[in-house]
């Protein structure tokens, strides 16, 4: 279970230094910084502080990149993610996800009446490219950084979303690609990944065993795992959303965002995505902005610790609809905790029935079919709402992360049957009763 | 020999025993404490350990039959 980075770490060290001396790219990247201790490392396929074993972040020059960015120079940027390429963790080009982000935010006028909310945007991720959820965003940056490394070989454990976008994406660069998932996942949510042909390894045993198994690979091949050695980069991927509804906004920063949380990462980029704006003086702080989580009753270690007031995490055995959700120890819980209480923010959580529920106001209301996180967003806005911890006026974004044709069979028995008729206009005008 | 980077979680219950003790007299691994966070009703350790893997294998074991949540350092990496 070793956390080691490649075994060509040495020569990637030595090329990211060399780079990073002569390129006038790579000095917006000064490597990476262990959140605990502060101690410097070089921005290789590193995740882990070798001396505190806290977790690594990209650390940016912010100097030399407020010398070069500006709203014209985003402006006139690609339209997707990559608009913000200064802020993202990568040095040359884009290589992986041209069309990844630039996703639609919608002024959710007849959903914010139901809420009581005036102003309710919400971040329409159900439509990214190429695989209708957030994780195209968080895989776009971590492949083209892994390909900066020197990488041919990709890699992730997953039971959805982020195995449906690491194999896309790296079938469009030709990339290797290895899936990890436990054996007894259903057939169904494994074709979606076969389509794109990687390898697809199910793991006898269980959740623990996959993850434990992944963490020991990890440390022993010369593969970018995104969520393991390519983490810091990975990441960074979610700022984007923040970028994006700020200049979606009109170059404005909100006055409370409602985040799924899962491993707890995006809600923490989210955050320091509005941070970096407003360092760089592309908008004005908004010192109102809170930020909510929202979590499926299921699996809700970092609501639980919440509403008890603690910055422990208990870790829980997931059991919920919201499988993209299910994430029972999650690795950024505690700084999302964190992001949230300095906020004043706070978090939700919704039980399954809740669950479908948000999914079809949101789709009745919107048009907008998101999978169940998406129902776990909306049943915890409307619950934020009804506590008053959201105002009428407030400039609010919920985040939709991924598309409901994913997690169809979460809406069994939940919808009604279609109205069966004769071939007739008189079984239509008696049994549909058209005018009503 | 074997190392391995691990995050136990303890809960309320098991927070007062000396369980990491316990696992060095009980098992040929050796223990290094590099992060932690304890209080009165829960707490983290993350360590590093060595020994065979058998043996690594047979302590983890050991700390899950007593209540000890173990993860990978990187805790929950099977994402959605």
């Amino acid at each position: 279970m070793n956390s080691q980075s490649a075994p060509h770490q040495e020569s990637e060290q030595t090329r990211g230094e060399g780079a990073s001396a002569s390129s006038p790219k790579e000095s917006k990247i000064k490597g990476l910084k262990c959140r605990e201790c502060g101690r410097l490392y070089p921005a290789v396929a590193i995740h882990i502080c070798e001396f505190c074993f806290g977790p690594l972040e990209v650390d940016y020059d912010y100097a030399a990149i407020g010398r070069r960015i500006s709203r014209r120079s985003i402006e006139e940027g690609s339209k997707s993610l990559w608009r913000y390429h200064e802020l993202l963790p990568v040095t040359g080009a884009p290589t992986v996800g041209l069309h990844a982000g630039m996703t639609p935010l919608i002024h959710a006028k007849r959903l914010g009446r139901i809420l009581g909310l005036d102003n309710l945007y919400l971040k329409n991720d159900t439509v990214n490219h190429p695989t209708l959820s957030f994780k195209d965003r968080v895989v776009a940056v971590a492949m083209t950084r892994a390909r900066e490394l020197g990488f041919d070989t990709v890699a992730c454990a997953s039971t959805g979303n982020l195995a449906n976008s690491v194999s896309a994406h790296a079938a469009s660069v030709g990339m290797k690609c290895f899936v990890f998932i436990p054996h007894d996942l259903e057939a169904g949510k494994i074709l979606g990944n076969l389509i794109y042909n990687p390898t697809v390894v199910a793991v006898r045993g269980n959740y623990d065993d996959v993850n434990r198994l992944c963490s020991e690979i990890g440390g022993e091949y010369p593969w970018a795992f995104v969520n393991i050695n390519i983490r810091p980069y990975y990441a960074e991927g979610s700022k984007s959303l923040a970028f994006e509804t700020a200049e979606q906004l009109g170059w404005r920063i909100p006055d409370q965002v409602v985040v799924p949380i899962a491993s707890g990462s995006l809600l923490t980029k989210i955050r320091k995505g509005f941070q970096e704006f407003e360092k760089l003086g592309l908008v004005s702080p908004n010192d109102r902005l809170k930020v909510n989580g929202a979590q499926a009753e299921g699996c809700s270690p970092v609501y639980r610790a919440f509403v008890s007031g603690k910055n422990h995490l208990i870790p829980v055995k997931p059991n919920t609809i919201a499988k993209s959700l299910a994430i029972g120890n999650p690795a950024d819980g505690f700084y999302s905790l964190d992001v949230v209480f300095k906020s004043g923010g706070a978090i939700a959580a919704a039980t399954d029935p809740e669950i479908v529920e948000g999914m079809k106001l949101l789709a009745e209301t919107e048009g907008i079919f998101a999978e169940t996180a998406g129902g776990v967003t909306i049943a915890s806005l409307k619950k934020l709402c009804a506590e008053g911890r959201i105002g009428r006026k407030d400039l609010t974004v919920a985040y939709i992360t991924g598309n409901g044709l994913k997690t169809m069979e979460a809406l069994s028995g939940a919808l009604p049957e279609p109205v069966g008729i004769d071939p007739t206009l008189a079984s239509f005008r008696k049994t549909v009763n058209p005018t009503n | 020999m074997t190392q391995m980077r691990l995050h136990l979680t303890f809960p309320e219950e098991r927070v007062r025993d000396p369980i990491i003790y316990e696992i060095c007299r009980k098992f040929p691994v050796v223990v290094n404490i590099r992060r932690a966070d304890i209080s009165l009703d829960s707490g983290w350790v993350e360590l590093e350990m060595d020994g065979e893997l058998a043996d690594i294998e047979r302590t983890v074991l050991y700390l899950r039959e007593r209540g000890v949540h173990v993860d990978p350092l990187e805790k929950s990496i099977l994402e959605g």
